[in-house]
């Protein structure tokens, strides 16, 4: 009798076969900026050795409930003869079905507990460096204690170092998320939380608030560049230096700066000492600005200028109404600041 | 033999009454079965609108950089989804069938305080109506279902926005408490002869579970909103970092009761799958009582667990280890679930009907859904998923997979017998099928989203991360779902009109639902059926293994014959004075007093009507106790968690206060220990008051009543003048962190007391117009529970603000 293909579980399951080998086909690649699944430190390694273990044995219980699941409704269809026995229980199966899972669950417990305890140790490594996360609504500001360096959205860290982040909160709760070097860690007003990594591998990584915080919570992007040591000291070098004089276009931009509300908010060394706002004294020397959002080109930082709120929802830089030309002043020197 | 059954329902169906119709039927009903289809319409429009919020945040996200709504409107959006699909959808969805279901499942004529249900389901569909009004003066909730602090503050979110949100869900809170108190009363004490605790259905079981679920944890959450509210209205410091504040306090509250709520959405479920995968494989349940145990466990483990929810907040090594453990621990319980409902099939004869598919599909996609929470339960992996779309994954197969494929398996089980007609089984296969496919279309592959780092409640993202395709895929999918729904109406609609005639019993059920007819008569059983045990219908039928059936027991007659509750528009009117007082909140003061007076005036008129009907002088059941006294206990319980969060969260706070005055240099014992002392001589007279009552003592009766209510009255008076002392002493509700709880944590127990005054002078009213007589003692002894625990929760705040120092 050939049942299972007019049966619309048989369908089903051949269908769930298509799309799962149209899905290995297609590849979905896991090797994305923000994927969790790559390890750029000791802390996502030890994380992603727990979450191999869970992986499979999560799968295999899975899949075990699905076969048997399956097997039942193909073989105990109702049909002519086939009468239901009144089973009302087994008691060696309830026990042995209670303790099968328990000990699946102790595979899965000793290594959390192991890792929780190893990713959490309460004292920071002597050689640590410290980099302080402030979230505000909606950018990222980083300080180094040790360094006296300030930035914002993108913060400079060498590889191969410890790195604490100890995270602040002046207005709401945010999230310090940058997936590859690892987990997330609330940002708490009236909390100091910590997260201790290593990164491993020099390159730039993405992150991103992950805490609900706001009209633009989605636009509170960060990165972490990890440097050579050498490079490393050099970026610190670049950030205490003095803001470079600016010249032409700029030199106009910096007296519109100066003259303006902007100087209410920002810090530029030398010339304005605000502290709401990003530390803008090396802006030009970011890749980003906006919190991740857009190249630090002038005609993208005059756009930004001339009307923060029209680009960046809910944004707290109030639209100052300069003129184009003002903007366009104001982004040459912003951008000349590397 | 199937004559006897016969007979039985030709004779139900001659004397099945023509029930009243109109508008103004409905609207006054306090018939559980009106009122549970009341719920699932409702349920059903809210769904709807839930739904359509959905379905525009997957368009927004359909592609990178979209602009289909601004910011601000999608986060409103994901707010009113969450808020709308949590509690005006999924748990109404629950509510529907418990009013329905649960007195005909345990062969009960109604539900225990059939007015309170009308009062409970009209709170709530005001309540739900007072949220949604937020997008009509365009100022619709935006901080997220869970309203993190501080960003709900009235500093971040300065608009009426939250507000709507924070009084609304109190309002829903009271309609679930009052539900969950009345279910309680009415499983444990209206059970049929015969039918005792373990041959409960396990529905039935599931359901009191959720209830006693509902009533405890409520209270965290409404002290977490009572909170905010003052926060925000009357600026106090209980969030406020700045005077010493801990906004973690918020995330607390609202997961000692956001925890317990995600079982409170599952279990009806849970319950229903049970009932049908053994209807439909013709076998008992597998392991029933094993089914039950797990049950009570799920619901008790779920207290405990609830930080893992904040495994991101940093609470430390040693918590979240404790949590993770506590957390891996309820999947046993829910995996011994999974396991004894494939062993019913398992040997079964399976009719695979649409609420069996449902029932089944269950089994599958919750499975998914469980096993990636078991993820989440080790604190390193949850580090990488909690707040990414791996989590919008994992509990949307909660919910949906679980919560709402249960659901629509109790629609298509019980609608004939709701309806008197069939869904249409072809049909709602194609509804099934497509929404199997429409649902893991959307949501498997956010799984696979969250991997690769796409974080929740964004409305928007960039290229080149990896996220576009899969979310386009996630937004066709949901498109199916809502075809797949709309699909469901056509059915209902059709089914309505023109569905097949349903008999009695049309599955060859097992439980007492299906013995009588469909619909079922107003008074649902002529004869109450005796039960013998587990599916006593069902061997009545085709008896037990060895085919022996059970010897039919006389049917015991009523002895007042059979009483139905008579309508009543009180409740309605209860219910709108409710919302008003919530409405003046945002508009004016008198609007505020306008609604506590038609409270007030609905709430007397609502205890007073049908002072003298005989359905309610005999209300002893199945525990020995009257009904009024089991609700009270049970509220009492639900008030110890109240009183108990704000007594805690005072301890909490002791000490931090950045400013004075503090506790001792203000605080007068010696005068407070006075007014205890009052308070204490009240229970006295209180229980000199209950004695002459039963003794049918009028003239003690009366002093002993005015005399406990005028000592309560001293103790207010005690009260306002230690308020006003403080009050010229410099402590405010706004002056410091003490001042917040105290007088919080202290005017709650005087409004307390204040209740207390009003029912013991309105008892000693009923009194002197000879309207309290030996058979009132019940009540008497009800408001007596009420002001001896008003009463010990003075002792305890006594002693943890006065006398510990």
């Amino acid at each position: 009798m050939n049942r299972l293909p007019t049966q619309p579980l048989g369908l089903c399951l051949r269908a769930a076969l298509v799309v799962a080998a149209a899905v290995l086909a297609s590849g979905c690649a896991f090797d994305g900026p923000m994927s969790t699944l790559v390890a750029r430190s000791d802390l996502n390694r030890s994380i992603l050795s727990v979450y191999r273990i869970i992986t499979w044995a999560t799968v295999i219980i899975g899949l075990l409930v699905f076969v048997i699941l399956a097997v039942v409704l193909l073989r105990f269809r109702e049909r002519p003869g086939l009468v239901a026995r009144q089973i009302h229980g087994h008691t060696a199966l309830e026990i042995a079905w209670t303790i099968a899972p328990a000990l699946v669950l102790l595979i899965i417990a000793i290594p959390t507990i192991q890792v929780i305890f190893r990713t959490q140790t309460a004292a920071a490594p002597q050689n640590a460096l410290e980099v302080r996360v402030r979230g505000w609504q909606w950018w990222w500001e980083f300080r180094y204690p040790s360094l006296d360096v300030v930035t914002a959205n993108e913060a400079h860290v060498p590889v191969g170092q410890p790195i604490v982040f100890v995270m602040e909160g002046p207005d709401v709760i945010h999230s310090f998320w940058v997936p590859q070097l690892g987990g997330k860690r609330d940002v708490v007003p009236g909390r100091l939380n910590r997260i201790t990594l290593t990164p491993e591998h020099p390159g730039e990584y993405w992150g991103q608030c992950a805490e609900f915080c706001g009209a633009s919570h989605a636009n509170m992007q960060l990165r972490v560049v990890v440097d050579e040591p050498a490079a490393f000291d050099r970026w610190v070098a670049a950030q205490k230096a003095p803001a470079p004089e600016p010249s032409g276009d700029g030199a106009a931009g910096k007296e519109i700066y100066a003259r303006s509300a902007c100087v209410g908010c920002h810090t530029i060394r030398g010339v304005s000492a605000g502290v709401l706002g990003p530390d803008l004294t090396h802006f030009g020397s970011r890749t980003l600005f906006g919190a991740g959002l857009w190249p630090t080109t002038a005609d993208n930082v005059a756009a930004w200028v001339k009307d923060p709120p029209a680009l960046k929802p809910g944004a707290k830089m109030p639209n100052l109404h300069l003129s184009d030309a003002d903007s366009k002043a104001v982004a040459a020197y912003l951008v000349g600041l590397k | 033999m199937a004559t006897h059954e016969a007979a039985l329902l030709r004779h139900e169906h001659a004397v099945h009454a023509p029930a009243a119709t109109g508008v103004w039927s409905w609207i006054t009903t306090v018939d559980h079965k009106r009122i549970g289809i009341l719920y699932g319409v409702t349920a059903l429009t809210f769904f709807a609108v839930g739904g359509i919020e959905a379905l525009i945040i997957r368009l927004q996200l359909a592609r990178p950089n979209s602009t289909v709504v601004s910011a601000e409107t999608f986060n409103a959006l994901f707010t009113m989804h969450g808020t709308t699909m949590v509690f005006l959808a999924i748990m109404p969805f629950g509510s529907a069938f418990f009013n329905y279901m649960l007195p005909l499942m345990i062969g009960a004529r109604d539900v225990a305080f059939p007015r309170l249900n009308a009062l409970s389901y009209w709170i709530f569909l005001l309540g739900g109506l007072f949220i949604n009004a937020s997008f009509l003066v365009g100022a619709p909730p935006d901080g997220g279902w869970f309203g993190y602090t501080s960003l709900t503050l009235r500093q971040y979110s300065p608009g009426p926005n939250i507000d709507f949100w924070l009084l609304g869900l109190q309002i829903l809170g009271a309609s679930s408490v009052m539900a969950g108190v009345n279910f309680i009363a009415t499983i444990l004490n209206m059970r049929a002869p015969g039918l005792t605790l373990m041959r409960m259905p396990v529905f039935v079981w599931m359901s009191l579970v959720v209830q006693f679920l509902i009533v405890l944890a409520f209270p965290p959450i409404t002290i977490g909103l009572v909170f905010l509210m003052f926060d925000r209205f009357f600026g106090t410091h209980f969030y406020d970092v700045a005077a010493g504040g801990n906004v973690l306090l918020w995330q607390h509250l609202f997961w000692i009761f956001g925890h317990p709520e995600v079982y409170i959405l599952i279990l009806p479920a849970f319950g229903i799958v049970s009932e049908v995968l053994p209807t439909f494989a013709r076998k008992p349940l597998f392991g029933a009582p094993v089914v039950i145990y797990s049950g009570i466990l799920i619901g008790f483990f779920g207290f405990g667990v609830w930080a893992h929810h904040m495994f991101a907040v940093g609470m430390g090594p040693v918590a979240d280890a404790a949590f993770s453990i506590g957390t891996m621990l309820i999947a046993i319980p829910t995996g011994v679930k999974i396991f004894n409902w494939l062993a019913t099939l398992w040997g079964g004869s399976i009719r695979p009907t649409v609420a069996f598919h449902y029932a089944a599909g269950l089994v599958a996609l919750f499975t998914v859904g469980g096993l990636s929470g078991i993820m989440h339960s080790s604190p390193p992996v949850d580090l990488q998923q909690t707040d990414t779309y791996f989590v919008v994954a994992h509990f949307h197969y909660v919910l949906i997979g679980g919560s709402l494929f249960g659901l629509l398996a109790g629609a298509y089980y019980w609608w004939p017998k709701i309806t008197g007609r069939f869904l249409d089984e072809r049909l709602g296969r194609v509804q099934f099928w497509l929404l199997v496919a429409g649902f893991n279309l959307t949501f498997f592959p956010q799984h696979y989203l969250g991997a690769i780092g796409m974080p929740r409640r964004i409305y928007t993202y960039g290229p080149g991360r990896g996220w576009e395709f899969w979310n386009l895929m996630s937004t066709v999918g949901a498109f199916g779902i809502g075809l797949s729904v709309l699909l469901f109406l056509v059915n209902a609609a059709r089914s309505l009109r023109h569905g097949a005639l349903a008999p009695a019993d049309p599955w060859d059920g097992r439980t007492l639902e299906w013995r009588t007819s469909s619909p079922p008569p107003v008074h649902n059983f002529d004869a109450i059926p005796p039960v013998y045990g587990r599916d006593t219908f069902w061997r009545e039928k085709h008896g037990d293994s060895r085919g022996r059936k059970p010897t039919p027991l006389p049917p015991r007659p009523d002895p007042h014959g059979i009483h139905m509750p008579a309508p009543s528009f009180w409740p309605l009117v209860t219910a709108l004075g409710i919302v008003i007082t919530a409405a003046g909140a945002l508009t004016h003061l008198a609007v505020v007093v306008l609604g506590a007076v038609v409270v007030l005036v609905g709430g007397w008129a609502f205890a007073l009507e049908h002072h003298r009907n005989p359905a309610h002088v005999d209300q002893v059941g199945n525990l020995g106790v009257d009904h009024r006294k089991l609700a009270m206990w049970t509220f009492l319980g639900s008030e110890c968690f109240f009183f108990g969060t704000m007594i805690a969260t005072y301890l909490a706070y002791k000490g931090h206060d950045k400013v004075g005055p503090h506790p001792h240099e203000i605080l007068n014992i010696p005068l407070t220990t006075i007014s205890t002392f009052d308070l204490l001589m009240s229970s006295l007279l209180m229980v000199l008051a209950l004695h002459a009552v039963q003794r049918g003592d009028r003239r003690q009766a009366r002093m002993w009543l005015f005399g406990t209510a005028f000592f309560g009255l001293i103790f207010l008076g005690f009260q306002a003048w230690e308020f006003t002392a403080f009050v010229h002493e410099g402590l405010t509700l706004q002056q410091n962190l003490f001042g917040s709880t105290f007088f919080v944590l202290t005017g709650f127990h005087g409004g307390h007391v204040a209740l207390g005054v009003a029912m013991l002078l309105t008892l000693g009213i009923l009194d002197l117009r000879g309207k309290l007589a030996v058979q009132d003692a019940p009540r008497v002894e009800v408001v007596g529970l009420y002001w001896h625990f008003v009463d010990v929760v003075w002792i305890v705040i006594f002693t943890v603000v006065y006398l510990i120092p």
